[in-house]
């Protein structure tokens, strides 16, 4: 039966994080520093391996726990190279071990209308985030009303957030198609934002003769850590202020026909952030950041066939811009994206998507004009990727995009700007491992 | 003479054979959804099947929690119970318990290893759901009927 003593798995766990977590600095200038470099790879994989082989080992000898307690985790270690820019570390005309992600979580249920749940979150993505453990969710979720065909419930603590097929598992290699999500909706940058929030949630499903509906409302405050989106929401990333996070709505309606195999969802949430400059920083003023996207999903999953399309529509105000003139823009993002499964366990994917960061402003004219690059306003993303299940518990993919424009570019990873090209190829394989 | 016809086969013969290799090859559902004896069996439809095990309906008509217990994906006996007893696809069943268990949202069905496992199981816990390759032979679980 695989259920886990987690105070085993947490020793070697904590052994491997520490491994993990130092910060990699490696450029790869000169071949001594190449091989610093592919020796580091070897000593993540190996602490890696070391982490699933105690995992293993302990579901082997597993001592039993309740029914009502379940420990479940993953573990995904992504690589990637790139003709130009950087993508989770030094990606161009290198190879970045740059993500690495480890999760681990425990679901408890104590009576039959109350459950917890808990998910610790280890990642490191190249520069955006030199390696951190958060809380993921942590979370009372409390059945109000159960009857034959359906229920009413609420939640509070920290939930993930509701947004498209694949927001609230995002970091979950498993649960979509290719490594990278697409990312003028599912941006990694914001991801702060986007991944949960403290607060409560409302949620109702209804099963009837023709589909099921599930319906979530959230009200909740999300992460202050914002660096990474200085850059855009401020056009300084260097500014020493602090973000805060106002409560945030999240809200979700959900219709699946036959069981899921015809998937159709809206999302929509509004999000609000005060920037509180530095006192030594006279230069930008306390400004207020509002944000409003409506994201609208359908999906086909056949026996071999998966079909995916979402479009967004995003309202933005970034008060930091204001008294310019400006501020107000709307951002438009969609993709469509087929997928085959050749055998049950290889499954082919071709997706494009594309992203303008404001309509009125398509191929990034207003952008020159204000002195950023003229392809920070757009992206459109060729994607192919190829998925091999190769146990229910292992996974390895490879994915090749062409890019053309840095909408979606992470600003740590590439420093300068001036230096970002607009046309660019990026090559990732990832391995990940579950139970 | 008259000329034997077995180079020419009838559709009598045709008819036949394919009785005679219906009869002889393993019923198409064979999987048997069983119960612990607790459970009351009356008035279950396949769509009641698909919600109990993709976690949505969560208790049984006398409002006692449903315990719902599983084999892994690769487990033949599995795959025979998804397609044939859930009409559903084995990687989208995955992807409904996964994004319960790895979103906070919901907990997926106990995962077991093998088939005696399971049979010990239901047999030994009370509102328990499961599946086995046979009719139950043991007084403890009971075939569950549904239409």
């Amino acid at each position: 039966m695989k259920t886990f003593a987690h105070l085993t798995i947490n020793k070697p766990s904590f052994f491997g994080l520490y491994l993990l977590g130092t910060p990699v600095h490696v450029r790869c200038e000169g071949e001594a520093k190449f091989l610093k470099r592919i020796s580091r790879v070897g000593q993540l994989l190996t602490a890696c391996l070391f982490i699933i082989y105690y995992s293993t080992s302990v579901v082997a000898e597993s001592t039993l726990l309740p029914d009502e307690v379940q420990i479940h985790g993953f573990l995904t270690q992504g690589f990637f190279h790139s003709s130009d820019n950087n993508v989770y570390g030094q990606s161009d005309d290198g190879i970045s071990p740059g993500l690495t992600e480890i999760g681990l979580n425990l679901s408890y249920q104590p009576w039959d209308r109350l459950r917890f749940a808990a998910q610790g979150l280890y990642r490191r993505a190249g520069a955006v985030d030199s390696g951190s453990v958060r809380l993921d969710y942590g979370l009372a979720d409390l059945t109000l009303l159960e009857h034959d065909s359906g229920k009413l419930g609420l939640r509070g603590g920290r939930i993930k957030i509701p947004f498209g097929l694949y927001n609230e598992t995002r970091d979950v290699a498993f649960t979509h198609p290719t490594i990278l999500l697409p990312q003028g909706i599912y941006f990694d940058r914001s991801r702060s934002l986007l991944i949960s929030a403290d607060g409560g949630s409302f949620y109702a499903e209804q099963r009837t003769d023709f589909g099921d509906f599930n319906f979530k409302f959230n009200v909740g405050k999300p992460s202050n850590d914002l660096n990474e989106i200085k850059a855009v929401v401020l056009a300084k990333q260097a500014a020493q202020g602090t973000f805060d996070t106002k409560p945030a709505i999240a809200t979700q309606l959900n219709y699946e026909i036959n069981g899921g195999e015809y998937v159709f969802a809206v999302s929509y949430m509004d999000l609000t952030f005060d920037f509180n400059p530095a006192l030594s920083e006279k230069d930008i003023p306390q400004n207020r950041t509002h944000i409003q996207p409506l994201l609208f999903s359908a999906q086909y999953n056949g026996e071999k066939i998966t079909l995916t399309g979402e479009y967004e529509y995003r309202w933005n105000t970034f008060g930091r811009f204001a008294s310019q003139g400006g501020g107000k823009f709307v951002s438009e993002s969609w993709y469509v994206e087929g997928s085959y499964r050749i055998l049950p366990e290889l499954q082919a994917t071709v997706r494009f998507d594309t992203i303008s960061m404001d309509i009125t402003d398509r191929n990034g004219d207003t952008a020159a004009l204000l002195g950023f690059q003229r392809h920070t306003a757009f992206a459109s993303d060729w994607v192919f990727g190829l998925r091999w299940d190769i146990t229910p518990s292992w996974m390895v993919r490879a994915d090749y995009t062409r890019v053309h424009g840095t909408a979606w570019l992470p600003q740590a990873d590439n420093p300068d700007p001036n230096k970002t090209k607009q046309d660019w190829n990026l090559y990732g394989l990832q391995l990940s491992f579950k139970f | 003479m008259q000329k034997l016809g077995y180079d020419k086969p009838t559709f009598g013969t045709i008819l036949a054979i394919v009785v005679i290799f219906a009869a002889f090859s393993p019923v198409a559902t064979a999987t048997e959804v069983v119960v612990n004896k607790s459970v009351s069996t009356s008035g279950y439809s396949k769509a009641d099947i698909s919600a109990i095990f993709t976690m949505q309906k969560r208790r049984w008509s006398n409002n006692r929690q449903i315990k719902v217990y599983t084999l892994p994906d690769s487990n033949p006996l599995h795959k025979d119970f998804v397609k044939n007893n859930l009409n559903m696809l084995i990687y989208h069943v995955r992807k409904v318990w996964d994004r319960m268990t790895y979103s906070g949202t919901g907990a997926a069905p106990i995962e077991l290893e093998s088939e005696q496992e399971m049979i010990e199981k239901i047999a030994t816990t009370p509102d328990s759901i499961g599946y086995i390759n046979s009719k139950p032979d043991n007084e403890n679980i009971r075939s569950f009927d549904y239409q």
